[in-house]
């Protein structure tokens, strides 16, 4: 359709010459001589090359005006370098940003797994304060068997442990599933076969599944890997497939390596029989024809006689816990989302601010464009004089905004990837997620919608008003007035948009540092966190000789202060918790009676730099046979024992009693906002209980950065076991950063954006009241010449700034009280309509205007009355 | 050059026009000489108005051009009509038959006859 309009352009002139020759050849034929003839024909037909513009302005299909309208566009943006670049960049900043928190969406919150009919999908799960669960398997056997509305369920359980691939000891990731997973998801194999019934049977090798991906990496794709041994926990299995490319586990951000099928030797005793062991995520395919309400009113009624099974084999003192329990079936075609379930909030939160920038942008481009289409009014009145339509005009400068939006459209694409990578690892702040956050085909839809609004918002009305003009130039006055209050009301609405971003930013701001200033309880600086793993697990009478040797080690370390262990470190993620009895204390019926429970080692609360209030730390004294003894937090005695000492008191556990023999300070342990739980604390040489228990160490260094000593720490560990590796060596000070993560990035992103509208809110307002004193320099001039001071000019200029920063300020904050109900469950320390935030915004707002004025305000009172009255 | 005054006669143009060429493929020359032979002078179509009306029947897809050589071995571009013209012309045809007749009815009506 193209090439045959631009050749046959060239012909039009042909047919118009033979038009011409055919009427010269008439009038000689009629008995004129050739040139009488030829003069007469040129009179007749006028000048040719114009004929030729009327044929070519013919309206034809659209897309041929279209490439037309595309390269004058080119030629004219060509020609002003200076604003076309800025405009892209808005356009790219605006877009740019959209997109990129658009693709953290996509990836997040829009994806459905790859499977047959995803939306079919359920989790059937016990829900805990609203967020998804897990549940045991007695009751995962119940939901399977008894729930009708489904076809299919299957349990899961994600593990990460070392394992033995062909030989080759391998760290993997293992998701242990049972019967059906791969037919509820309705997969097919990528190589060799999935895995079935058989594998569940007792007698046989059962076969395990691994990933494309791990496939890849470890076999390098090669066909022989199908029949190659793996042992897991001492259990012999053997790759029988390999699940396709586009399958990347049921957990978003967590792709397994293998699916291993859940035989009965990988459970232990309480795993496979404990009603209250809740270790597994159930997924289920709704039967054909059934519903979500049904499933889900099904699951509550078999839940509801679980836990009344539970309730009755359970004390007394347990019964209102285990029956306030809640189970339901929700829809879930993206597998088990933890992804989702933690960002989603603040991903749209972050949609909405990037929004307002896209939208200030395009207002404040409008204002550009507007002053642009000024400059261009001798051009558009000479074409209109000529006649082209006013339609086709606005059509030409809506096609410039297209290009100028495309052109920024595609910058930002390029950065959004590389922005929404980097965002991501961000959020995740060094958990291991591994999620492809690349565009995909939503994205680029997206891309393109947003890129054609913007072009739309920014540049119609000021193609609508520039064609407004009235060729009669004794109007142009009028209309100049008409311009000045439209410019001014797109800097209002500049304003309005960055008085609720900067509030905004002020909430986030204001959040992070209340989370900031919360008291720990302990001291991270110079804390290093050293976690371990074994191939093969200890014996239980091995495993304490090895852990306090390796804490002896480690605190013998040269750049060392002191070094302990515990099961639960502060803030990364809570304690045990435990039922108990205390002496002198009743317990009011219906209190509950659990208590957070860690396990630790000597000199513990030194190394965390937790003051010790009362009484002593856990030492040497303390052994498996001598007294049982326990420390008490300050939340824990202040409750119990009021104003009495808590030492030399009883604490009784799951059948041992205790001697409190210190008090020790609060410390948060679950996470920064929640409240301290009342806790007591064991030493690790009492913890009852056969099977070796899992501790984190934690070792305080003397100066410097604790990560320092990593590979030190490595060689030890080595050293103490062969059998023993590093998993982790974290200094505390990114631990207390990951449980701040959400919050820092709320902070800095917001915080940009929110300075960001500031200084283009800034330039909107420089823009208007420049454009104002040089239109009224005449008017200056006359005043000033009758005797006003310059302040007074500057107090004009100043009164216009106020005028417009008064109404921004006023409709911003009314829309920023409108929205920050949305935000209210991630602040802190302040709520979403705190007068102090507003009024910090409301000054920067006022300032940054000030800062703008300051330059038009000195021209207004440095004006010249000669030179003006002269200035016509 | 877009002339306000002659939209009404375009539109009237391109039935003439495409009535022409449903007789005969011609160049544009020819078809500017037969429509003024025809209606005896009282149509003479200038070129301003002819080379932009056949574009626009072409790009509407009522006729085709192609390029040929004339008797004086020329290059000159005939158009002829295509079905899709044929058709647009019998209903212009008919609308312009009904539209005269009214008209004619209007403007012999005399007094008496209400």
């Amino acid at each position: 359709m193209w090439w045959p309009w631009r050749r046959r352009d060239p012909r039009i002139a042909d047919e118009l010459r033979f038009h011409r020759e055919s009427l010269i050849d008439d009038y000689i034929a009629a008995g004129m001589d050739r040139a009488e003839a030829t003069r007469r024909a040129f009179l007749k037909l006028g000048n040719l090359a114009h004929l030729e513009e009327d044929v070519r302005d013919v309206r034809g299909r659209w897309l041929e005006d279209l490439s037309r309208d595309l390269r004058y566009a080119f030629r004219t943006l060509r020609r002003s370098p200076g604003f076309s670049i800025i405009a892209v960049l808005s356009f790219a900043l605006g877009i740019g940003a959209n997109v990129a928190i658009f693709s953290l969406v996509s990836a997040v919150m829009l994806r459905s797994l790859p499977v047959r009919a995803p939306h079919r999908l359920v989790q059937i799960t016990r829900l805990l304060e609203g967020h998804p669960g897990q549940v045991s398997y007695p009751l995962f056997a119940q939901f399977r068997d008894q729930i009708k509305s489904i076809s299919g369920a299957f349990a899961n359980a994600s593990v990460t442990e070392a394992a033995l691939i062909d030989g080759q000891e391998d760290f993997v990731t293992a998701e242990l599933v049972t019967a059906g997973y791969y037919q509820v998801l309705g997969l097919e194999p990528a190589a060799g076969r999935l895995l079935g019934p058989a594998d569940l049977q007792p007698s046989s090798t059962p076969g395990v599944v691994i990933s494309d991906g791990y496939w890849q990496r470890r076999f390098g794709r090669s066909p022989t890997v199908l029949g190659k041994p793996v042992t897991l926990r001492d259990r012999a299995f053997t790759i029988v497939g390999v699940t396709p490319p586009s399958f990347l586990g049921v957990r978003p951000g967590q792709p397994p390596d293998l699916t291993v099928p859940l035989i009965d030797s990988l459970m232990s005793d309480a795993q496979r029989r404990a009603t209250d062991f809740n270790w597994l995520r159930v997924l289920a395919r709704l039967a054909p024809g059934a519903t979500v309400t049904q499933a889900n009113a099904e699951a509550q009624v078999i839940f509801g006689a679980f836990v009344e099974s539970q309730a009755a084999h359970a004390s007394e003192k347990d019964r209102p816990g285990i029956l306030g329990q809640r189970a339901g079936a929700f829809r879930a075609p993206d597998g088990f989302n933890v992804l989702r379930d933690n960002i989603s909030q603040p991903l749209m939160i972050l949609m909405g601010i990037v929004g307002l920038i896209l939208l200030l942008a395009c207002v404040n481009l409008s204002g550009l464009l507007l002053a642009r289409a000024e400059m261009r009014q001798r051009e558009i009145s000479i074409r209109l004089a000529i006649g082209a339509g006013r339609g086709r005009l606005v059509r030409q400068f809506l096609t410039e905004s297209l290009v100028l939006a495309s052109a920024g459209a595609l910058i930002g694409l390029l950065s959004a990837n590389w922005v929404s990578a980097w965002l991501f690892r961000m959020f995740v702040n060094g958990r291991s997620f591994n999620l492809s956050v690349s565009p995909d085909w939503r994205v680029f839809v997206f891309t393109a919608a947003i890129a054609i609004i913007s072009c739309v918002v920014a540049g119609l009305t000021p193609a609508l008003r520039a064609v407004r003009a009235n060729v009669n130039p004794a109007l142009k006055e009028v209309r100049a007035q008409g311009q000045g209050r439209f410019g001014r009301g797109l800097v209002v609405t500049q304003l309005a948009i960055s008085m609720v971003l900067v509030v905004a930013a002020t909430l986030f701001v204001g959040t992070l540092l209340a989370l900031n200033a919360v008291d720990r309880g302990f001291d991270p600086e110079g804390l290093l966190v050293v976690r371990v793993r074994s191939a093969q697990p200890y014996s239980a009478a091995r495993a304490p000789v090895v852990q306090q040797a390796l804490r002896d080690r480690l605190a013998s370390l040269p750049g060392v202060a002191t070094a302990s262990a515990s099961q639960m470190l502060p803030l990364t993620g809570g304690l045990w918790d435990r039922g108990v009895q205390v002496e002198g204390y009743l317990f009011q019926p219906g209190e509950p009676d659990h208590v957070g429970f860690n396990v630790i080692a000597p000199a513990y609360f030194s190394t965390l730099a937790t003051p010790l209030l009362a009484g002593r730390e856990f030492d040497e004294r303390d052994t498996a046979a001598s007294l049982k003894v326990a420390i008490v937090n300050e939340s824990f005695a202040r409750h119990f024992f009021r104003n009495q000492s808590a030492i030399g008191r009883h604490v009784t556990s799951v059948g041992v009693t205790c001697e409190i023999v210190g008090v020790v300070a609060d410390a948060k342990y679950q996470d920064l906002r929640s409240d301290i739980m009342k806790t007591m604390y064991i030493p690790w040489t009492q913890r009852e209980g056969d099977q070796p228990a899992r501790y984190s160490y934690v070792v305080r260094t003397v100066s410097g950065d604790p990560q320092r000593l990593s590979p030190t720490v490595e060689r030890l560990v080595g050293d103490v076991d062969s059998g023993l590796h590093l998993a982790t060596a974290t200094d505390y000070d990114t631990i207390v950063n990951r449980a701040m993560s959400t919050e820092r990035i709320m902070a800095a992103l917001g915080g940009f954006f929110g300075l960001l509208a500031i200084v283009v809110a800034g330039l909107g307002v420089f823009g208007v009241l420049a454009f104002q004193v040089a239109r009224r320099t005449n008017e200056l001039g006359v005043r000033m010449a009758l005797g006003a001071s310059p302040t007074a000019m500057v107090g004009l200029v100043l009164r216009d700034v106020a005028a417009m920063v008064g109404a921004g300020v006023t409709i911003g904050t009314v829309g920023a009280l409108a929205a920050t109900g949305l935000v209210r469950n991630i602040l802190f320390g302040l709520t979403a309509t705190d007068p102090r935030v507003f009024l910090v915004a409301a000054i920067a707002m006022a300032s940054a205007a000030l800062l703008a004025a300051w330059l038009p305000a000195r021209r207004a009172a440095r004006v010249d009355p000669v030179v003006a009255l002269r200035h016509e | 050059m877009s002339d306000k005054s002659t939209s009404l006669v375009q539109g009237t143009l391109y039935m003439l026009i495409l009535k022409t060429l449903a007789l005969e493929p011609m160049h544009g020359y020819g078809i500017g000489v037969r429509l003024e032979q025809i209606s005896r002078g009282v149509f003479q179509v200038n070129a301003g108005s002819l080379f932009p009306a056949l574009r626009r029947l072409e790009r509407d897809g009522l006729i085709k051009g192609e390029w040929r050589v004339t008797e004086n071995n020329r290059r000159a571009k005939y158009y002829a009509a295509t079905a899709a013209g044929r058709r647009k012309l019998e209903r212009e045809t008919e609308d312009w038959e009904v539209q005269t007749r009214a008209i004619a009815r209007i403007l012999r009506a005399t007094p008496s006859e209400q």
